[in-house]
């Protein structure tokens, strides 16, 4: 119970006491118990004011303070700063909103508008009496991160990781580092392949010593939160000699009699049992396909100091502070007949596209047929109005629009249709679009509910589509091959990850961040951030901008080896308490364990994971549970000084116009009004002429002053020479 | 069902057109277009007829004749896709596409080739003139070749051959017109009111003057008769008043040295209007005055050069006729003056002078639609 409560009522400078009577309330509540000071001000948040707070708070040993005036979104923080500077614990702070709940919407019926501000007062009074003092939750944190997937996205969040002094455990579910850009052919807009970029990550990844690279491996269990990861991921083996020489290695790989269809390249070409996924991929160590390789005995017995059958799964169990899931996407795999994908013959997807083009440098040839005419057709599995895939994946235009650009630099008199939608090269890559057109490439927009007829022509491919440009006009496009280009989904293994660190998905089945715009790569689970196109489409910049904040990010989180978390939060009475499991069954942070406590099982929080969003308190049969800051007494106190009735004493009789008339009666003038003030009683002045004696921008001056013009502390006394500004004296 | 034809861009190409495939259709053209409106809409939707290569459907356009090329289009679009320059491209190609012998074709898309036939024609021409000297020893000479009849039979040939080749050219727009034009509707007007608008908007050209207001009002701010439809105005009814005064004079034989008579005073204004304009739309051309003068072809110009100075050459003569007529250089300025006329009437079918029949026949059946 406060015994020593300071109220202060906020005028607003006529915000509220326009039509709350602040001046009423404040000797209301002056007469409360335990109210040893009760103030109405004229902005509450202003300097003076608030060091004004710090002395009273000071002098009068108050313990606890409320402040009416306006949201706590705007200055929660202005004041319980204050508390923590006059020495008060901040959670002994309340604010009452009267600008936002009581003046602003009952403006018509201001009498009513101060009642219930005087109840929502005497409200945050009551509970500020029934406040506890909290402290901050300190947690040490192990300074290094798991980062899942050494994509772009995932290798570049690594090195700046690892530049900063971190330890890095980077898990790559994949042989090889690189995901989809390793997978990709030359980039848009710089042309560089991605191979290349993938290389030049990879000597920077080889270059730090903190960094730790596991390639072939999973995340298996993952347990502990924020600061304290304990992760345990499982690692394939390569079934390679760890000591096998390299150029003995090389011969085995060229030299070995079993091929099979390389999925890498979407099995345009066979690769050997014995492989890498392409030449220079990284790291430079081989694979053994143990599954082909099985019959091979001789090959086996020839080169038997390669390999090392023995090797099994090894589980590895790593401790990291903060973990940054950069998974990635998958391209969207049409269905069986989607624009005549699988039952038409030459109907191929983008990425495959692209690497037939790569296959092929110098004529284009596909199923033995040399290509003359290349059709495109865009948003294929996204943009769905009525499917799963409502959104847009961004990059794909421009992808297919820069293949489309190689095809004309590449091979020559290749035409090319774009059946789109709507063509969305956003930013610098419109000029892209601009090129491809001027080169000629023919573009026919459709609707999406009449889209593109795909069937098998004489010769060709043939298209059939209601151009939306000419009235739908139908047309007939022949082409040599179809290209779809597809978009982007979440990897289908997403959920698994999902599971495993509890990072909310969202209805694209994408990892969710908590707010787009200001919590961008966070999540919901402390101290687990995402990076990249595993939280929905994105372009190669836009992955690794997002990767490269997260990583600022956690590195600002573990940087100092605490983490100081807000006490708002849910606490067990353990006396109470009789485990029923029920508060842990509804809690989505997984915060509450079943743990022994003496002789019986009891219910204990997890207070670096638990969020403070209360849902196990009205749960809990025996009411064990409370959340800080919202205990029974808090809230039931809250509610008696809403219900307490209010009598104003009965000033209706005076006339506004007097109201108006009447000089504000201030207890204090801000510091500026009194220069001001100091300034116009040497003889009326204008602004310009106040704002050149008191030096303080003319346009601060102005707002001041007419402010004190609103107030009656001022009034206008004739105009200039020039008729350009009024002066102005002091009004008695 | 229509079938895309990825080559009929590269074709426009050749007949003027320039970077009309950076086209986006933002249809910014259309909606800037003083001229385009509900039942005439262009020119986003012709540069989407080129860039699918539908030719029929813009051989059957009236639309294309009812822009007078002011050039807002092109200076507005935001992707320099010229609309403007495409819209003169496709009247070219529509010239050429009526046309039967394929003679246009050659002269719109080869301008060596354009040289060299009117070079050609100015020979043959000069050959013909001089056949009419008989006392001259030159036609001696030929006559010891060719029988007067011969020649004779073979002018009469050139002159069916343009005039045929132009009521083909007609014919043929017409039933491409008449193709697509909707047979019955209620807002059809009536034949004799279309072709009385018709001949009204080639008296006083109402729709070209709308064209002027556009190019933030330039034109605006000139004199009457120094916008384009005055200078075009006075092209094209001093040509055809010249062609009216010629024919008077051929007919009643008048002794060429009374200027008051009719015919000659008709001669005369018509004369000067042709000159004036002529004039003007040279010295706009070489000025680049506005968009719509900054790209001009080799064809353009040379028609406007030759009606120049048939213009010059026949107020040469005239004052000639008055001092001295029988000396060298007015023999010659003769000479010229009448091979420069007969090229004009001869390629009349073959040039863009074409305009002036195939424009009236698009106007009225947008009129009677």
């Amino acid at each position: 119970m406060k015994e020593k409560i300071g109220v202060y009522i906020c005028h607003c400078g006529g915000n509220i006491s326009d039509y709350v009577d602040v001046e009423e309330l404040s000797k209301m509540f002056f007469a409360e118990e335990n109210v040893i000071i009760s103030k109405d001000v004229m902005f509450a948040c202003a300097d003076s004011n608030q060091k004004a707070m710090v002395n009273d708070i000071k002098e009068n040993n108050l313990d606890a303070i409320v402040v009416a005036s306006c949201s706590p979104k705007l200055h929660l923080h202005t004041f319980k700063n204050v508390a923590s500077r006059a020495g008060i614990n901040p959670t002994n702070y309340v604010q009452v909103n009267i600008r936002e709940q009581c003046s602003w919407p009952h403006s018509d019926k201001p009498k009513d508008a101060t009642l219930k501000a005087a109840g929502l007062i005497r409200a945050g009074i009551n509970r500020v009496s029934h406040s506890e003092s909290l402290d901050n939750i300190e947690i040490q944190v192990k300074r290094a991160v798991l980062v899942v997937g050494a994509g772009v996205a995932g290798m570049k969040a690594a090195i700046d990781l690892a530049r900063l002094g971190n330890d890095v455990y980077l898990v790559e579910k994949d042989y090889f580092v690189g995901g989809r850009i390793a997978q990709s052919e030359k980039l848009f807009m710089s042309g560089q392949k991605g191979k290349d970029i993938i290389a030049n990550l990879f000597a920077q990844v080889k270059s730090y010593n903190n960094i730790t690279l596991f390639t072939g491996a999973t995340i298996e269990k993952v347990t502990g939160s924020l600061g304290n990861f304990h992760v345990d991921i499982n690692i394939k083996p390569r079934y390679i000699q760890s000591n096998a020489n390299p150029t003995m290695l090389k011969a085995a790989m060229n030299d070995c009699p079993i091929s099979v269809d390389d999925e890498f390249s979407f099995g345009f070409k066979k690769r050997k049992a014995i492989y890498k996924n392409y030449d220079e991929a990284c790291p430079d160590v081989p694979v053994v396909d143990v599954e082909a390789l099985r019959d091979a005995d001789e090959f086996i017995a020839k080169y038997a100091s390669c390999f090392d059958f023995k090797q099994q799964d090894a589980v590895l169990s790593l401790h990291a502070g903060s973990v940054l899931v950069t998974t990635g996407f998958d391209s969207y795999q049409p269905k069986e007949g989607e624009f005549g994908f699988k039952t038409v013959p030459n109907v191929v997807t983008l990425p495959e596209f692209n690497k037939l083009m790569a296959l092929h440098p110098d004529k284009l040839v596909f199923n033995n047929k040399a290509i003359k005419s290349v059709a495109f057709i865009y948003c294929v599995g996204n943009r769905q109005a009525k499917g799963e895939n409502k959104y847009c994946s961004r990059q794909c235009c421009t992808s297919a629009i820069y293949t489309s650009i190689q095809l004309n630099e590449n091979y020559k008199n290749i035409t090319a249709y774009h059946l789109f939608r709507d063509i969305r090269t956003y930013g610098k890559q419109e000029i892209l679009y601009e090129k491809s057109s001027k080169q000629g490439d023919i573009y026919i927009r459709y609707d999406e509910k009449e889209p593109p007829v795909v069937s098998q022509g004489a010769k060709s491919i043939l298209i059939k589509v209601k151009d939306f440009l000419t009235s739908k006009k139908e047309l007939e496009v022949e082409a040599d091959m179809l290209v779809l280009v597809t978009g982007m989904v979440a990897r289908d293994d997403s959920k698994l990850i999902s599971e495993k660190f509890k990072i909310p998905i969202g209805n694209d089945k994408f990892f969710n961040e908590i707010h787009p715009k200001l919590k961008p790569v966070e999540t919901v689970i402390k101290g687990v951030y995402i990076g990249g196109a595993c939280q929905g489409p994105k372009n190669i910049s836009e992955s690794v901008q997002s990767s490269l904040s997260a990583a600022a990010k956690i590195n600002a989180l573990l940087k100092g080896g605490t983490v100081s978390l807000d006490p708002i939060i849910a606490r067990v009475n353990n006396d109470l308490c009789v485990w029923c499991g029920k508060c842990a069954e509804v809690c989505e942070y997984t915060a509450i364990k079943e743990v022994e406590e003496g002789d019986k099982h009891i219910a204990r929080v997890n207070e670096a994971i638990c969020t403070g969003c209360g849902i196990c308190a009205p749960v809990c049969k025996t009411n064990a549970i409370e959340i800080a800051q919202y205990t029974d007494m808090e809230i039931e106190s809250l509610i008696d000084g809403f219900m307490q009735e209010v009598t104003l004493t009965d000033n209706e009789t005076e006339s506004h116009e007097e109201a108006e008339n009447e000089t504000l009666k201030m207890k204090e003038f801000p510091q500026i009004w009194k220069n001001i003030l100091q300034s116009i009683d040497g003889g009326k002045k204008n602004i310009p002429q106040i704002a050149e004696e008191i030096s303080v921008d003319t346009d601060i001056v102005t707002y001041h002053v007419m402010t004190m013009n609103k107030y009656n502390v001022v009034m206008a006394d004739g105009m200039d020479e020039k008729e350009a500004s009024y002066f102005y004296k002091r009004k008695n | 069902m229509a079938i895309v034809n990825p080559e009929f861009a590269n074709e426009i190409i050749q007949y003027g057109a320039k970077d009309f495939k950076a086209c986006f259709n933002c249809g910014t053209c259309t909606a800037i277009c003083n001229l385009t409106e509900k039942n005439a809409n262009f020119p986003r939707i012709f540069i989407r007829k080129g860039i699918l290569g539908q030719k029929d459907e813009i051989l059957q356009s009236k639309e294309l004749w009812l822009c007078y090329a002011c050039g807002d289009c092109s200076v507005n679009c935001p992707r320099q896709a010229a609309p403007g320059e495409y819209m003169a491209a496709m009247r070219r190609y529509a010239i050429a596409g009526y046309e039967p012998t394929g003679l246009t074709k050659l002269i719109f898309k080869s301008n060596p080739l354009s040289i060299v036939i009117t070079l050609l024609l100015a020979m043959v021409l000069g050959f013909f003139l001089f056949t009419m000297k008989p006392e001259m020893e030159v036609a001696r000479w030929i006559f010891k070749y060719l029988p007067y009849e011969i020649i004779h039979t073979m002018g009469l040939i050139i002159f069916s051959f343009t005039a045929l080749s132009m009521v083909w050219g007609m014919l043929a727009m017409i039933f491409k017109l008449r193709k697509i034009a909707p047979k019955e509707s209620k807002t059809k007007t009536s034949f004799f009111k279309a072709l009385s608008a018709v001949i009204a908007e080639m008296a006083m050209m109402k729709r070209y003057r709308v064209c002027d207001e556009e190019e933030d009002s330039f034109w605006l701010k000139k004199p009457l008769m120094m916008r384009p439809w005055a200078v075009h105005w006075a092209i094209m009814w001093g040509f055809i008043g010249l062609l009216i005064g010629t024919a008077l004079d051929f007919a009643f034989k008048d002794p060429a040295t009374t200027y008051w008579l009719p015919s000659r005073l008709l001669g005369t204004i018509a004369g000067i209007l042709l000159v004036y304009g002529a004039s003007m739309a040279i010295i706009y051309r070489r000025k680049k005055i506005t968009r719509t003068y900054q790209q001009t072809t080799l064809a353009d110009q040379m028609l406007l050069f030759f009606l120049w100075i048939a213009g010059i050459t026949g107020f040469w003569l005239e004052v000639a006729v008055f001092i001295d007529a029988d000396t060298i250089v007015n023999h010659i300025v003769f000479v010229i003056h009448t091979i420069i006329s007969m090229e004009l009437v001869l390629l009349f079918a073959f040039s863009k002078f074409a305009h002036a029949i195939y424009r009236p026949i698009a106007l009225f059946f947008y009129n009677n639609s």
